[in-house]
């Protein structure tokens, strides 16, 4: 993949010294023939409050991504299709809600208000997984932490990885760090990951590019499957 | 302490950006029996004085990279000190139950160790001198989330006053 179809992902974020890295760093092609697609914390609780501006939802809604989340469902919904049209398993990630997994005081980030309303940990009903489709519930950023999801991948045959979701600058990127320190090759769907800001969006995409997995856009990542 | 927001990245943060985050908005400090995870790259000198101020106040340092005299080491095949290391075994050996991590590079093994390091439950501390990057604006992002999500960042001065 050329920088040149991507780069304006970032170019009005990340500054001019930053993107050099880029072109002096070879980025390997994705390479692999078996893919599965890993989707991870799409949930009813970031979708809270609707596609609105985070900036207006945060105070009601602190772990929502408002408008982000709500665009990126069209293209997500769309990667599903393909993939399952294509016999390219999907496995689905969210957090693990059994109160008796929950030490005092110990969680994912450090939000200090936390969600009451376990019940919004539902995976989205749009993408919702079908028959046959694995879940993994985790209790930390990387969807790989104390869960079964390496052994599933070795189970499925993937031999690498496209992953979607939120946040890109978390859970997404601590995805996509282990999955590259597993032997992986690993592409990131731009339209199917998002964040709160376009900062840490932007940001987290050209650094995950740089150094772990190619960014591409769902057509290409369609072509891919 | 100074403000959550007035660190290294102030310049690349706006007043939305801020209210956005502000959910993450804390008391910092570093944790019960903190040991130095030191990275080792191209690591600035702050990091140094960090490695003499442990030492000089027999709190253990663990090296991800090359050993140094006696101090432990765990050489690091991929980005996260963690990652294919006895690194837990060597923090239990060592009796450590929270981190200070520094070294090089923040947007790389850096920020991977101290993701890692929240995830295996210590507390992860940061002072934003002890830490060096490729580029100004990736170290300054890789501070921005962390100090949000992961781990408590703050100057060199104020770390060292909590040792």
């Amino acid at each position: 993949m050329s920088a040149g179809q991507i780069e304006h992902l970032w170019s009005d974020v990340v500054d001019a010294p930053t993107r050099a890295l880029l072109a002096r760093r070879k980025v390997p092609p994705f390479a692999g023939s078996r893919p599965a697609i890993v989707a991870v914390d799409l949930y009813d609780l970031v979708y809270d409050g609707g596609p609105r501006p985070v900036r207006e939802l945060i105070e009601s809604y602190p772990a929502s991504c408002g408008e982000y989340a709500w665009n990126a469902l069209p293209p997500t919904i769309e990667l599903y299709k393909r993939a399952r049209s294509r016999g390219v398993p999907i496995v689905h990630v969210t957090y693990d809600t059994r109160a008796e997994t929950d030490p005092r005081g110990i969680h994912p980030t450090n939000r200090q208000r936390r969600q009451k309303d376990l019940s919004l940990y539902r995976i989205k009903e749009e993408l919702a997984p079908v028959e046959g489709e694995l879940v993994v519930y985790k209790k930390r950023a990387s969807a790989f932490f104390g869960t079964p999801l390496a052994a599933f991948l070795n189970e499925l045959g993937a031999d690498c990885l496209m992953i979607v979701g939120e946040s890109t600058s978390g859970c997404v990127r601590s995805s996509v760090v282990e999955a590259w320190s597993l032997g992986y090759p690993v592409a990131v769907v731009a339209e199917c990951v998002y964040d709160r800001h376009p900062l840490t969006q932007k940001t987290a995409l050209f650094d995950l590019h740089l150094k772990y997995a190619t960014v591409m856009t769902l057509e290409q990542a369609c072509a891919r499957l | 302490m100074r403000d959550f927001e007035d660190y290294c990245w102030r310049d690349l943060v706006d007043d939305e950006v801020r209210h956005i985050y502000s959910p993450y908005v804390r008391n910092r400090s570093v944790g019960k029996r903190p040991a130095l995870l030191v990275i080792h790259g191209a690591i600035p000198d702050a990091a140094q004085r960090l490695i003499d101020e442990f030492r000089r106040r027999k709190l253990p340092v663990v090296h991800s990279g090359a050993s140094v005299g006696d101090e432990p080491s765990c050489p690091r095949p991929c980005e996260s000190a963690f990652f294919s290391t006895d690194l837990e075994r060597v923090l239990k050996r060592v009796g450590a139950r929270s981190l200070v991590v520094c070294g090089a590079p923040t947007s790389g093994a850096v920020r991977a160790s101290a993701v890692e390091g929240k995830s295996f439950g210590y507390k992860v501390a940061l002072a934003e001198e002890a830490v060096a990057d490729e580029t100004a604006f990736l170290h300054k992002m890789a501070l921005f989330d962390m100090a949000h999500k992961y781990a408590d960042v703050m100057s060199l001065e104020e770390l060292l006053a909590q040792l």
